[in-house]
């Protein structure tokens, strides 16, 4: 049993991490990963609705009508959205400035979604929370690779601190958007090259 | 049948838990989340305002009562001149828009403003906070002058394509100069009215 | 007239939904294998934006204003969305049931577009009158669907060619899109 557990954390961290094996999610992939930070602070307020809502829909998966899953697993989306809404205004105000609209949009992320649907749905509480907790520290690794190399070129720093000397000009574009379906693209391409085991 | 009873009570229980626990988080973090943007958002205001005050706006900062709600003041004083700056708000099109209006006590003057957005969702504020242009209009009037745009036949030039806006801004600063009309004693820093002791 | 001129080319062209500012992505990889799927997408995504455009601003402005809820608006406005997608889809199956055959797969995908929901969220941020609203949202879905026809045209070029292994797909799909969105941003030097 926690041998099963562990894998289901595990998988979110390699074999399925997204959005790299599970092409998902990603629209705040692209849009908020202009540095470390950003994707760090994106990562986890994700975690955090995945998990919660993992949890709660494992709970429920009993309770909730089939025909209307989608809508009850939306308004548990909803909530946990808005809580981390409330949670980074509370503490990370500059933060919360930085990712504005996006916050509310993890309320349309697919890996949200696809997880409840995909996983929580059918399975007991404990290997859902592992699920959410292990796709959710996937996707705040991925982000925050993404936002690595798009800070060290696009900008010359790595967590706000200089990594280069005078001499380097930094490509702006890369902190743009296109810099980013590019960065992802080459990113999933040296992905796919590492096979996963079956 | 059943199925359907079955549908409307999930849905309706869970739509009314989650209103009510978000609810109960927005009145836990409320006071948490006020604190934030009074540092983040108003104390860059303020400290621009009262550039040069003899004392510190943030740390002096204090409550009235106006029309039933608190309204934060901040005090200053540049070469024994006391002034306050507090925010204000109009209605603009979605919500309120927070101006954060600057006087000189003695004289009724605004020495400084700056727009502070206040419900709005950050990251996409108002076009009103990038222009520095409109705002220096207001500078060095007297507050209770009243506002009002040209379009309405007053003197200030509105931000093309923000017209309301603008005119949330002048509702804004006449709100400020009622304040100031009707409160004015209540505006002095507490600090400099025990000073000189004259306010027995 | 002419704001909105200047609205329409900044919302197509110089703030791409897509192309500058990353939303939607999703269906933008996903439906773009294939021109026709692209142009029902893009059409679909069209009429859904602004009928989502609509129906939020008027729930926006007549319940959560006045009631002092704006913190439920992301619950709100995603129940909205959702509920106006099921219900255009049943719609579309009795009464055009030729446009049903058309646009009615990419129908349920539009919930998960943040496309739609961010489009939503911006009309209220910017503080528009529910006219602009509109036509603001029906821009930027028409520059969602620019994007998103142009991208299955070099898509459909490339299926034809050798790739290499490890980049085909999604991989070159992406490197792909940000050159188009390369050349996009050769269109800021307008604003």
């Amino acid at each position: 049993m926690s041998k099963s557990i562990a894998r289901e954390f595990a998988k979110g961290l390699w074999s399925e991490i997204p959005p790299f094996r599970l092409v998902l999610g990603l629209c705040p992939v692209l849009a908020v990963t202009m540095s470390v930070e950003n994707g760090i602070g994106m990562g986890l307020a994700t975690t955090f609705v995945l998990v919660g809502s993992n949890f709660l829909v494992s709970l429920l998966r009993n309770v909730i009508p089939p025909k209307i899953r989608i809508a009850c697993f939306i308004i548990i989306i909803a909530t946990f959205v808005t809580m981390v809404e409330f949670i980074m205004q509370a503490y990370v105000y500059p933060l919360y400035l930085k990712l504005g609209i996006f916050i509310p949009l993890i309320v349309v992320n697919c890996v949200v979604l696809g997880r409840a649907e995909a996983f929580a749905c059918k399975n007991p509480i404990l290997p859902s929370l592992a699920d959410g907790l292990g796709m959710g520290l996937g996707f705040t690794l991925s982000l925050s690779l993404i936002g690595a190399f798009r800070e060290v070129l696009g900008n010359g720093t790595f967590l706000g601190l200089q990594v280069f000397g005078d001499a380097f000009v930094p490509f702006g574009v890369m902190v743009k958007a296109p810099g980013a379906f590019v960065t992802l693209g080459l990113l999933l391409a040296f992905m796919n090259l590492v096979p996963v085991k079956k | 049948m059943k199925n359907i009873i079955q549908m409307v009570v999930v849905l309706t229980v869970l739509s009314g838990s989650s209103a009510g626990i978000l609810a109960g988080i927005r009145v836990v973090t409320m006071e948490k989340i006020e604190y934030q943007q009074l540092k983040f958002q108003k104390e860059p205001a303020v400290r621009k305002i009262m550039e040069g005050s003899g004392m510190d706006p943030m740390a002096g900062r204090f409550k009235i009562d106006y029309q039933g709600r608190k309204l934060t003041i901040f005090p200053g004083e540049i070469d024994g001149e006391p002034m306050a700056a507090f925010e204000t708000f109009g209605k603009g099109y979605s919500g309120d828009v927070g101006v954060m209006v600057g006087l000189s006590l003695s004289s009724g003057r605004i020495i400084g403003m700056g727009v502070t957005t206040h419900s709005e969702t950050p990251g996409i504020g108002s076009k009103v906070k990038d222009s520095p242009t409109f705002v220096d209009q207001f500078k060095g009037e007297p507050v209770e002058s009243g506002f009002k745009v040209r379009n309405d036949g007053g003197g200030v030039d509105a931000i093309s394509g923000a017209t309301i806006t603008s005119r949330a801004v002048c509702v804004a600063v006449d709100e400020a100069g009622k304040v100031y009309g009707e409160l004015k004693e209540q505006l002095l820093p507490t600090k400099i009215a025990a000073k000189d002791g004259s306010h027995e | 007239m002419e704001t909105y001129i200047v609205m329409a080319v900044s919302a197509i062209f110089v703030n791409n939904i897509l192309l500058a500012q990353g939303l939607g992505s999703c269906p933008y990889l996903g439906t773009s294998k294939s021109m026709d799927t692209a142009i029902g997408m893009a059409m679909a995504v069209i009429f859904v934006l602004v009928m989502a455009g609509a129906a939020t601003w008027i729930a926006d402005h007549f319940l959560l204003k006045p009631c002092n809820i704006e913190f439920l608006r992301t619950l709100v406005f995603i129940l909205i969305i959702a509920s106006l997608v099921q219900f255009v889809e049943m719609f579309m199956k009795k009464s055009v049931p030729s446009l049903y055959a058309g646009l009615g797969i990419f129908l349920p995908l539009i919930t998960t577009n943040c496309a739609v929901m961010g489009a939503c969220l911006m009309n209220i941020n910017e503080e528009y009158d529910f006219l602009t609203a509109l036509i603001n949202a029906s821009f930027l879905g028409a520059g969602f669907g620019i994007a998103l026809i142009l991208f299955a045209g070099v898509r459909e070029r490339i299926i034809l060619n050798n790739v290499p292994e490890a980049l085909t797909d999604t991989a070159i799909g992406l490197v792909t899109a940000g050159f188009i969105s390369l050349a996009f941003m050769g269109f800021q030097g307008l604003g």
